[in-house]
């Protein structure tokens, strides 16, 4: 007898579960289509009828959802796996959302030929998955002796925020350029960020910044940002609340000349209403299924209790991601935890 | 697919201008879970049997576009995808004997997200790679 592959196995099983569905339906134009214009939020959709119809989904429903950042995968992606094999791993667990990261995932990055758009559409629809979150960078140090110019962080942002809405994203993981240990941001972020405000309205986009620990909950940076929110009153600029914040004491990053002491997972009930995404971060899954330095209990009582009803893109930064299928089993690991304390089960 | 190790052994192979061979190349993956911009890289070292060269010796190949060592810092248009190897691209009149060598490669790249002392934590943390590669022609 021969044995099936887990991907052709899975394959098999995909086949049977997807007969009857339309396949690589999505539209897909060329980038002619993505000119500015003064309609705000009127910019050219590419998503197909059956990507809308999923957005929809998943905005009607009132929990919280499930999704993998393919960051999880980086030791293994274009090694072991390829991005659909990444697909097929999401479609398994039953994950609705994913998040990329656009210069590591989008080939060609920041100019995709359109048969990988067409490709990207393709596999969005075939594994019946949300784009959710862009993980972008303005690399503010991307210039060796000088920090990049308010006009040149807005340009590349403009250009993210195109780049975004044409694979179908909505939320944005804006990573900001920091100029100390506690991730305090380039002093000039509201300049660009503000800028930038209009397109990201006319292309439906909302920019995050990562609140990572050794940033705090309850500190001034992410003050400011709720400040700049306020002020602005806008819905193109929130937050990504990254739980690494909460990790136990004694798991978390050692800085220098500075405690480093977890977050409340009730830190983040004034900051819900801003928050678009948030990075599942997680680092060991035991036998026990449960993350035994993040209190995915508590966080995630708390987000039910608040009623957010996000998408939760897990995060795998444990050990052991250079070793083939060993991300894909904490994965899977973690999403049986979340199904649990979501009640899905 | 790419291979597990920064150095990638298929593409390891003299280069020469038609008439003879003016060097060598030894591709290499960004071990990075995303790509950069080159204007983000720092200059590598290879070093090849003990024979170490730098600088000008060496030029990167990345997309198709060749770019000397004294221009990475310009050019910020043109994207390092981590899904892709580089090719450093080594002056050595005569180049290698076809047998095996020990190459060592050596760079690193910013990262605006860090605080600034770990602005080249990256490489830097990893050090040199070392394999040693079967040069075939």
């Amino acid at each position: 007898m021969s044995t099936l592959t887990r991907k052709e196995f899975l394959k098999a099983g995909l086949g049977a579960a997807l007969a009857g569905t339309t396949v690589g339906t999505a539209t897909v134009a060329s980038a002619e289509g993505a000119k500015p214009k003064a309609n705000a939020g009127k910019a050219r959709s590419y998503d197909g009828k059956a990507l809308q119809a999923r957005k929809a989904a998943a905005a009607r429903n009132p929990k919280a959802k499930r999704g993998v950042s393919l960051y999880s995968y980086a030791d293994q992606l274009g090694m072991t796996m390829t991005l659909e094999d990444c697909f097929l791993d999401m479609y398994d667990m039953g994950a609705q959302g994913l998040e990329i990261l656009a210069n590591g995932h989008v080939e060609n990055y920041p100019n995709p030929t359109d048969a990988w758009l067409e490709h990207w559409h393709t596999l969005l629809d075939r594994y019946e998955i949300i784009p959710v979150e862009y993980g972008h960078w303005v690399d503010s140090r991307m210039y060796p002796g000088r920090e990049l110019s308010t006009k040149e962080s807005y340009d590349s942002l403009v250009r993210d925020i195109k780049l975004a809405h044409k694979l179908g994203f909505t939320v944005m993981r804006t990573k900001l350029g920091v100029t100390d240990e506690i991730l305090t941001p380039v002093k000039n972020w509201r300049e660009f960020i503000e800028m930038a405000l209009p397109v990201a309205e006319e292309y439906d986009v909302r920019m995050c910044p990562e609140l990572h620990q050794p940033t705090a909950l309850k500190s001034k940076t992410v003050d400011d940002y709720v400040e700049f929110i306020e002020k602005t009153r806008t819905k193109h600029f929130g937050l990504n609340i990254d739980f690494g914040v909460f990790q136990s004491a004694e798991a978390r990053l050692r800085i220098p000349g500075m405690d480093n002491p977890p977050s409340a997972p009730e830190d983040m009930i004034p900051l819900l209403k801003y928050t678009y995404a948030c990075h599942a971060k997680f680092t060991n899954m035991t036998d026990a299924l449960i993350d035994d330095t993040h209190p995915y209990d508590r966080i995630l009582a708390v987000m039910q209790k608040q009623g957010w009803n996000g998408f939760l893109l897990s995060e795998y930064e444990g050990k052991n991601r250079e070793v083939p299928g060993y991300a894909s089993d904490q994965l899977r690991r973690q999403h049986v935890m979340m199904r649990r304390l979501l009640g899905e089960v | 697919m790419l291979e597990a190790p920064v150095i990638q052994s298929r593409g390891f192979r003299n280069v020469g201008d038609g008439k003879k061979l003016t060097g060598f190349q030894v591709p290499v993956r960004l071990d990075y879970y995303r790509g950069v911009w080159v204007s983000q890289l720092r200059a590598a070292t290879v070093t090849v049997d003990g024979e170490t060269f730098r600088d000008a010796q060496i030029a990167w190949t990345i997309a198709g576009q060749t770019v000397e060592q004294s221009d990475l810092a310009k050019r910020s248009d043109l994207n390092w995808s981590s899904m892709e190897p580089a090719l450093l691209v080594v002056r050595k009149p005569g180049g290698l004997v076809p047998g095996l060598h020990d190459v060592s490669v050596a760079f690193t790249w910013s990262a605006s997200y860090m605080p600034p002392r770990m602005d080249l934590s990256f490489g830097e943390r990893a050090g040199p790679q070392r394999r040693r590669l079967v040069l075939v022609r």
